[in-house]
């Protein structure tokens, strides 16, 4: 009897096993089939250095991928619910802003700078034209209170995240904490952010080998290679440092002096990076330069002179002097910096 | 004989709880607390300060009410008698004129025992001004924290003066970083009094703040009247306030 007991009763653990693991699987494929739209891992791409922002704190989850990338759309972020972080962030352009050169903020507010694209920020060390920020995760603390961008405070923002009827649960689920504070906001943020990675080119595929130049393009690079790099460095096309390219002899924004309060800096920006710079006019800190031919003339024939002027630039006062023909050649290698699939991909956008 | 083995199990059960029970209770007498009090000054002599109130400031002469007063204090640790530190973990608090409540603060689990020093810093150590988004004292929502020129701020006094030019004054001091560094390590020996520790009394550590002393070196607020970023005026008056800035008494 007893033994009849302890065969019944093991055969009723097995059926539980069973059940429960028949449970669980057939909750896994939908979930699989949802990775499409999303962004499982970190990408780092094999042929960048190693990122600068390491996750340390703020260990990358798809969850924690998926409530940044919906943050990062939901108007939610300013004072009067009318603008997000995409609206002068889109995708179309690499994350800039479409073809304006000091974007619009809540009721009409008109920023100081031009808004740069959004990729491979997890590269970068300091944020910002001025660098004036110093890490990627506080880098939306500056958009959100600027009375020019969002202007909101981060105490009424997390008020209205806790009060939302889905962020409380979808914070939970990343973050395992009770209440929504800052800090989840920005690690939410900065999962996304830092996942934005531009690394598809046709420059990234000519460099593994996978694809050809044409005669131009090859020349163009050439060209970048002779003059551009020491600023633009490969394979990020940016050093990340700061450097007066000579638009000025006058500098009305002060640029990285105003962070540093060096006058070495004064009319320094950050170099941008250039990899989907077809995507980005109108060009410069305040959008000044309306197309890239434009770009390449300053750099030919408009280099202007002043005490901060970055040295390789100092030895070409006046201009590097292109030929029409290198000209075209270089707009042709720029043009090869265009990530069509960063562009299009729809796991990077909340629908 | 099944019966005997269940009685076995039961006192062993039993016993062990009881065993634990008694570690616990003598665990909660090898620890105490600290409260970490401040006291505000205007002046020599001028007790209590408080906001909102009109003080003449004895170098300048300016009149100023304050309408803020706030700072860090982090990385607190002590030390025994026998020369060995406590450190207290994830030390940063922030300080507030506002009430007696929010000018103070209180250290738990501190071993019990006698303490000789003290060791503390004004201002957030250069770690946590590079390490990205911080919570509790360090969330960036209690608004000492620049957004658009990394880093915190240390001290942040704001108020009025009809000296000033705008009729309102405000002082934000930071720096973390080369000559415009202001983070301040000091060291306290309270005076030769001993700090006891025990799970019974919480004893509290005074310390004075003047916040006069912002303009001990520095000009009227008719001639500035606003710092908002790092830079020279900022360390020559975190330097004044932060040196005053001491020990009175343990209570």
């Amino acid at each position: 009897m007893n033994r009849i007991l302890k065969i019944i009763k093991a055969l009723r653990a097995c059926i539980s096993i069973f059940v429960l693991s028949a449970f669980f699987t057939s909750c896994s494929p939908e979930e699989k089939e949802d990775t499409g739209n999303s962004l499982t891992q970190l990408i780092r791409p094999k042929h960048f250095p190693v990122a600068h922002y390491t996750h340390s704190n703020n260990p990358y989850t798809r969850e924690g991928f998926e409530l940044g990338k919906r943050l990062f759309f939901d108007p939610i972020l300013s004072r009067d619910t009318t603008i997000s972080c995409a609206s002068c962030h889109h995708q179309s352009h690499a994350f800039a802003d479409r073809g304006i050169a000091l974007s619009i903020g809540i009721k009409g507010g008109v920023s100081s700078r031009n808004s740069p694209p959004i990729f491979n920020m997890a590269w970068s060390k300091s944020f910002m034209w001025d660098g004036g920020i110093n890490h990627i995760e506080i880098m939306p603390f500056a958009p959100i209170i600027n009375p020019k961008e969002m202007d909101d405070n981060l105490n009424n923002i997390i008020r209205k995240l806790n009060q939302h009827p889905n962020y409380p649960k979808l914070f939970q689920t990343v973050f395992r904490k009770t209440n929504i504070d800052d800090q989840q906001l920005f690690w939410a943020l900065a999962q996304y952010m830092s996942n934005l990675v531009s690394a598809n080119s046709r420059y990234d595929l000519f460099i593994a080998g996978k694809e050809n130049f044409t005669t131009s393009e090859m020349k163009g690079l050439k060209l970048f290679r002779q003059h551009c790099e020491s600023c633009h460095k490969e394979p990020l096309m940016t050093d990340y440092g700061f450097h007066n390219n000579g638009l000025d002899e006058q500098f009305k924004d002060q640029g990285r002096y105003r962070i540093s309060q060096n006058e070495i800096d004064l009319g320094r920006f950050k170099t941008p990076s250039l990899r989907n710079v077809e995507l980005t006019a109108p060009y410069m800190h305040d959008g000044r330069i309306a197309s890239l031919s434009e770009v390449i003339e300053h750099y030919s024939s408009k280099i202007k002179s002043s005490p901060t002027l970055s040295s390789p630039l100092g030895e070409h006062v006046g201009g590097f002097q292109f030929s029409d023909e290198e000209k075209d050649a270089l707009v042709d290698f720029l043009h090869t910096l265009t990530d069509e699939e960063f562009i299009t991909n729809k796991a990077l956008v909340y629908p | 004989m099944k019966k005997l083995f269940k009685i076995t199990i039961y006192s062993i059960v039993f016993g062990s709880l009881f065993i634990l029970n008694s570690c616990s209770k003598s665990n909660e007498n090898s620890t105490g607390n600290i409260k970490i009090q401040n006291e505000f000054i205007f002046a020599v002599n001028t007790v209590p300060f408080a906001l909102n109130q009109k003080y003449v400031h004895p170098k300048t002469f300016d009149t100023l009410t304050y309408t803020q007063f706030r700072f860090y204090i982090s990385n607190v640790r002590i030390q025994k008698e026998d020369g060995s530190w406590w450190n207290e973990n994830e030390s940063y608090h922030l300080i507030s004129a506002k009430s007696a409540e929010e000018a103070s603060f209180t250290i738990s689990n501190v071993p019990a025992g006698n303490y000789t020093a003290m060791e503390y810093t004004l201002g957030v150590d250069s770690a946590r001004n590079m390490a990205g988004a911080q919570g509790g004292a360090l969330s960036v929502a209690n608004e000492m924290f620049w957004d658009w020129n990394t880093g915190y701020i240390f001290l942040k006094a704001e108020g009025n003066s009809p000296q000033s030019s705008t009729g309102s004054f405000a002082f934000h001091l930071g720096g973390f970083s080369g000559t415009n560094n202001i983070v301040t390590k000091k060291t306290t020996n309270f005076n030769g009094a001993k700090l006891t520790v025990s799970g019974s009394v919480t004893p509290s550590i005074v310390f004075l703040a003047n916040p006069a002393r912002l303009w001990h070196s520095s000009p009227s607020v008719a001639t500035r009247s606003t710092i908002h970023m790092p830079g020279a005026p900022a360390v020559t008056m975190a330097n004044d306030f932060y040196g005053n800035y001491s020990f009175k008494e343990i209570k």
